[in-house]
């Protein structure tokens, strides 16, 4: 089982990307068998029930990282445990490597995973994205469609593609 | 006099620093300061009212479901909209469902590494572990076997110097006291846990539909059609995959977590002199039994001082006394002004200057109720329902008493509870209370429905004109209020006042500090650089003011979170 899990909160601009990307992806292209795509919002910790038992993960995110809002930018498994988790004052904080070592720790926790991540230009309260972040949702997309492949999976898209469901921009 | 600034915003923004004054090895003063600007209700207005829940959900990406039954408690509660049987009873099982799932993650995956040395579990004696916890439990994970094998897991990482998980803690600290065997019991117990977690979040998604949002709800009731034959509804094989998670959940908060809090409650019998901070506590009553939230499974109140004999209850939905006594301060917070308000009255208009300890220092604001501050959470409903006699409550806190004292061969009283282990064990407490309340409940939806009352939904309709509502719901964080104000169908106005503003809020005009501030003062601090103590105590409230978005900082190097001057 693979599962596409889009991560962040959609009532705070450009954080909402994971969600956004995610349900564009499932209104255009049909769910391969075998695969499960989640807007999973900001679970913290709470994200390893949709870890446990998967062959792998494909996470859809904002990230940190110097460059141009809208930029994408791929991670595996190894970049994202690279630096060490810290300690949290909140046991909630965005837990992405904590659930990662965590599910591990019980020796079921998927054993690929790719970050599919996009340099976000605004992070504040509200409902939409910024342009350059809204025009990067095909090109996440299409690194998702290249990360399924790799794992043998095929997108197809769908013969009538329906309306993403974005009820929060409505 | 030295100072400790905990401060984990330096990675992402958001989230909660601590600040803490140290003399002689003993916390003096403490701030306590959410760093990140919310201000999320603003999104609202304007809205269709019936829609709040979908948004309000996603304030927190932890405490989805508890937004959402606020928020239509709320709308309902504006137009005195009644809500059937079967409606109160799903939403009942979900929350307990919720309720389970999060005071799990919470006690092993989110604080249990704060009191549990992981290192010194690789010393254990696999067979007298199982011995040990043989003599306390009956449960099938305790084997000598399972035990080696985690131990052996644990030396594998180690050997690999792969500790994953467990690379982060205070490994070695002082204030560290179990013996080898409990450590590695609860690291055992640990990895069980996070199965539990997900089998209890699967009865929220059989019931809602979908996690981590719900999608079953909507103001009037549940979007739960109800066809015991039929594949597409609420049917019968649904409602018995959800019976079946509950009994073996209830083997486990039994078998394991009760034994584990008491167990190591027991050892740590001198925390339970430290973190009591404010002893104002409220809780609101919960798991309605009619129509119209009269009557609780979960009784609420007020209790002022520790004086457990002085309880106000809060009786109903419509309750004044709740409605009339909660105000938010921002005389401390960034925002414009120095006000005191009712939520209804509330603006949100931030205005952020720096951190000032004698000024401004946080963006949440601090909420009172008849102008002092409350502690909320498992132990003010504890408390409460103690206090209020009611039953299940006092079995189960006498239970742990008795219990935790035979192992620390004392005598506890329901006084020991003030404190940060009292915290632990109070979220313990409920949790046993909730695991046999969702079977109740279970039980009420299925004779319900076998009366043939299938009614999930009652049509809201929007008179002209302005309605005010309030909703409450006491989540797993405690006492959560979501404030309405409605005109001519639409949101005019909307407050929601979370429990770990209550707990997590600054000081206010009368320079009263909040619970979190409170309760720091007096702990003992051995290695400034490794404030393990402090941690405890802001964990053991299980702080969640950080989830309100997820950017991922992967390339960010270490920074250090710990400043001790």
């Amino acid at each position: 089982m693979i599962r596409v899990l889009g991560l962040g909160n959609v009532l705070m601009g450009d954080d909402g990307f994971g969600p956004f990307a995610v349900r564009v992806l499932e209104a255009t292209y049909e769910t391969p068998d075998g695969v499960e795509f989640v807007d999973v919002g900001t679970p913290g910790l709470d994200l390893t029930p949709y870890l446990l038992g998967m062959e792998a993960v494909i996470f859809v995110d904002t990230v940190k990282s110097a460059g141009h809002a809208g930029e994408l930018r791929i991670y595996d498994r190894s970049d994202i445990l690279r630096h060490p988790p810290q300690t949290r004052t909140g046991g909630h904080d965005p837990a992405l490597k904590e659930a990662l070592l965590t599910v591990d720790a019980v020796g079921n926790g998927p054993k690929d995973v790719t970050l599919v991540g996009v340099i976000p230009a605004w992070v504040a309260t509200g409902v939409t994205l910024s342009p350059p972040v809204e025009t990067a949702i095909g090109p996440a997309i299409a690194a998702i469609g290249q990360t399924l492949a790799a794992l043998g999976v095929t997108l197809k898209r769908r013969k009538h593609p329906r309306v993403p469901d974005i009820w929060w921009a409505a | 006099m030295s100072r400790i600034t905990i401060d984990p915003v330096t990675r992402i923004e958001g989230h909660l620093r601590i600040d803490a004054e140290i003399d002689g090895g003993v916390v003096r003063k403490a701030w306590s300061s959410g760093q990140m600007f919310r201000g999320i209700e603003r999104i609202l207005q304007g809205r269709d009212p019936r829609e709040a829940w979908l948004f309000t959900q996603r304030f927190c990406g932890v405490c989805t479901t508890v937004h959402a039954i606020a928020s239509v408690r709320a709308v309902e509660n504006a137009l005195q909209l009644e809500v059937p049987l079967n409606a109160q009873y799903i939403r009942n099982i979900i929350v307990a469902a919720h309720a389970m799932h999060d005071h799990i993650v919470h006690f092993y995956h989110l604080s249990a590494l704060d009191w549990v040395d992981v290192v010194s579990a690789l010393k254990a004696d696999p067979a007298k572990t199982s011995a040990l916890a043989e003599s306390l439990s009956t449960w099938k994970g305790n084997s000598r076997m399972h035990l080696a094998g985690v131990r052996d897991k644990l030396q594998g990482f180690v050997d690999a110097g792969q500790l994953g998980i467990f690379q982060n803690g205070y490994w070695g600290h002082p204030a560290m006291k179990l013996p080898p065997e409990v450590n590695l019991l609860a690291v055992s117990h640990y990895l069980e846990a996070l199965e539990y977690q997900r089998k209890v979040n699967q009865v929220v998604a059989i019931l809602g539909g979908k996690t981590p949002n719900i999608q079953n709800l909507a103001v009037g009731g549940v979007a739960n059609a109800i066809n015991l034959d039929n594949q597409a509804t609420l049917n019968m094989e649904k409602l018995y995959q959800v019976k079946d998670i509950l009994d073996e959940m209830q083997d486990f908060m039994r078998q394991v977590y009760f034994v584990d809090v008491c167990a190591i409650g027991a050892m740590y019998a001198d925390w339970l002199g430290y973190g009591k901070g404010v002893t104002n506590y409220l809780s609101v009553p919960d798991l309605p039994l009619d129509t119209r939230g009269t009557q609780f499974d979960f009784p609420g109140g007020v209790i002022m001082n520790a004086d457990l004999n002085n309880v106000q209850e809060i009786k109903t939905f419509n309750e004044p006394f709740f409605r009339e006594n909660v105000t938010e301060s921002i005389a401390r917070a960034w925002y414009d002004g120095d006000w005191s308000k009712h939520p209804f009255e509330e603006s949100t208009d931030p205005k952020y200057t720096q951190f000032e300890d004698n000024g401004k220092y946080s963006w949440v604001k601090a909420p009172r109720f008849k102008g002092v501050p409350m502690q909320v959470g498992p132990l003010a409903q504890v408390l409460t329902g103690y206090a209020l006699g009611h039953k299940p409550t006092v079995f189960w806190a006498n239970k742990t008493l008795e219990t935790a004292g035979s192992i620390a061969k004392t005598t506890l009283t329901p006084a020991v509870l003030h404190s940060t282990i009292g915290r632990h064990a109070a979220r313990m407490i409920r949790t046993q209370v909730i695991t046999d309340l969702a079977l109740k409940h279970w039980n009420l939806l299925v004779n319900n429905i076998a009366k043939g009352d299938t009614d999930i939904f009652n049509e809201p309709v929007f008179p002209k004109g302005e309605q005010r509502g309030f909703g409450f719901h006491e989540a797993p964080r405690g006492t959560l209020s979501h404030w309405i104000v409605i005109r001519d169908g639409k949101i005019a106005n909307y407050q929601a006042v979370v429990p770990s503003t209550w707990n997590a809020g600054p000081r206010d005009a009368e320079d009263q500090p909040g619970p979190y501030e409170a309760s720091l003062v007096g702990n003992p601090v051995a290695d400034a650089e490794r404030p393990l103590e402090l941690i405890r105590t802001v964990h053991s409230f299980d702080p969640c003011l950080a989830c309100a978005v997820h950017t991922v900082d992967v390339e960010g190097n270490e920074i250090a979170r710990v400043k001790a001057l």
